[in-house]
């Protein structure tokens, strides 16, 4: 069962309205067919229809021959397979038309319907290809700016915590005070702390690039009381308040590890960026989900984000502050993370009173 | 000589590498740490007045809020007779040439130093600041 619309679009150009007549006939059971007299005409269904993966041309037309429509079509509208109906006495042109690559085969007049379906199917499966490379070239793309930009951070990311830990056993020879071998075995922990939340982060990353989504049943309750298990300790080291609302009635479908990512960065990011100078320090979840959406709110009463930043906090190794051991990582795989499951996030955030992110999430 | 240094790095434990390779070198020196360019720059604006050691300022380049090149750049905008009080040397674990390029293309940076700072890089660098400054 083909519906019109998963029918393969050709369009027919000539000026003998008999041969279109004729054509169509023959042809529109498999294929959705546009008709074209005249050269105008043919690019109006080529604007209106850009999906068009065939354009069939007679070479003899008044005004225009059908070669140089395929040349000026090629610029315009490089995406259509262009084959050439011709009689034998413009042999010459045709040689010339397929030598400079503007025309991709050609059917000789009178044509067999035979001939036509074998240049279709042959045209379709150039058109498939050249259209897979297409959306290759672009991904190609894609993960080659990536790569440049991760080579870049190699250099800063991966080898600056390990110059710091060569340079600390380096001095570790010439000092002999227990308490400054101390705070230094401490600085080259911290440094390699954050060394592996690099290559953790980066493992997230590259798991978030190429995987598939595995949808279930999410309980809120369930989900957060596993994260409180996590980040409890560290709000009972900080003396940091933390709590969780959930306001669930419904049943709500999603990616559970993806969930985790996205909770995990904004939960650690809320103990993170903590003012150590307040008395009051606090970390709020609020889960709310009724009629197919899901909006979490993770708040904090940390340093907040300068204005001028927010723009820039979900790009790629962008660091708003030297507070922390921040990768730049985090919010970029939250982006991603969102991304793929539909959702969006929102920031408010004021300097020295906190920030409050906002996630809203379909049910899938 | 006297000599006074000032480490410009985020990093909190290359901070402490390049303090501590300092004072084993020589314990007078005075080394003070800014983990925030914003803050160093303040301090360089506002001790002007008294600033009459000469001192060299160890950089690095990538750092969050502001970065070694915004740190230069506004550098260069303070008064000729501020500036000739300092030296910069950029102290970077990049081997990115194009970044390290860019910074010795500045008139104030004199030269660049691989992290870590070890005795002999530093011996080496104040090797240079002798000849180039005494």
């Amino acid at each position: 069962m083909t519906t019109a619309t998963e029918k393969i679009k050709i369009l027919y150009v000539d000026d003998e309205q008999e041969n279109l007549v004729g054509f169509k006939a023959s042809l529109r059971f498999q294929y959705q067919v546009f008709t074209a007299v005249n050269v105008l005409q043919a690019i109006d269904h080529l604007n209106n229809h850009p999906d068009i993966r065939i354009v069939f041309c007679d070479q003899r037309m008044p005004g225009q021959t059908g070669v140089e429509f395929f040349e000026q079509i090629r610029i315009s509208h490089p995406s259509p397979i262009r084959i050439l109906i011709t009689a034998y006495t413009d042999v010459e042109s045709v040689i010339d038309a397929i030598n400079r690559g503007n025309i991709f085969r050609y059917i000789k007049k009178p044509w067999e319907e035979a001939d036509v379906i074998s240049a279709i199917e042959e045209a379709n499966k150039f058109y498939l290809a050249n259209t897979l490379l297409a959306v290759k070239h672009t991904e190609l793309q894609k993960a080659y700016d990536e790569l440049n930009r991760f080579a870049y951070s190699v250099s800063h990311d991966i080898r600056g915590p390990i110059a710091g830990i060569l340079g600390a056993i380096n001095i570790a020879r010439d000092i002999s005070d227990l308490n400054e071998m101390k705070e230094m075995l401490y600085l080259m922990e911290k440094s390699l702390q954050k060394l592996d939340t690099y290559v953790l982060n980066m493992n997230d990353y590259y798991s978030l690039q190429r995987g598939e989504l595995h949808l279930q049943e999410i309980d809120f309750t369930e989900f957060f009381e596993e994260l409180e298990s996590i980040f409890g300790v560290v709000a009972n080291v900080s003396k940091i308040s933390f709590r969780i609302n959930v306001n669930q009635q419904e049943v709500f479908r999603s990616d559970k590890a993806l969930l985790k990512l996205i909770f995990t960065n904004l939960l650690s990011n809320a103990f993170k960026y903590q003012d150590d100078s307040k008395v009051e320090k606090s970390v709020v979840v609020n889960a709310e989900i009724s009629r197919g959406s899901a909006t979490v709110s993770v708040g904090d009463s940390g340093i907040g984000i300068l204005g001028s930043h927010i723009g820039e906090i979900f790009n790629l190794f962008y660091r708003a502050t030297s507070q922390s051991v921040g990768s730049g990582f985090g919010l970029y795989n939250v982006k991603t993370a969102l991304l793929k499951l539909n959702g969006h996030i929102e920031v408010n955030s004021v300097m020295n009173q906190g920030t409050t992110f906002k996630v809203i999430l379909p049910s899938i | 000589m006297n000599l006074a240094f000032i480490v410009i790095d985020d990093s909190e434990l290359d901070c402490f590498i390049a303090k501590k390779v300092i004072e084993h070198n020589d314990e007078s020196t005075k080394v003070t740490i800014y983990k925030e360019a914003t803050l160093a720059l303040q301090a360089i604006r506002s001790t002007l007045a008294t600033a009459n050691l000469f001192t060299i300022i160890l950089l690095d380049l990538r750092m969050p809020v502001m970065n070694g090149f915004q740190f230069i750049e506004e550098f260069e905008k303070l008064p000729p007779y501020v500036q000739q009080q300092y030296a910069i040397y950029i102290l970077s674990s990049t081997k990115n040439e194009i970044d390290i390029n860019r910074a010795l293309g500045y008139q104030t940076v004199v030269s660049a130093l691989e992290k870590p700072l070890t005795k002999i890089s530093l011996g080496a660098l104040l090797y240079d600041v002798r000849h180039r400054h005494f």
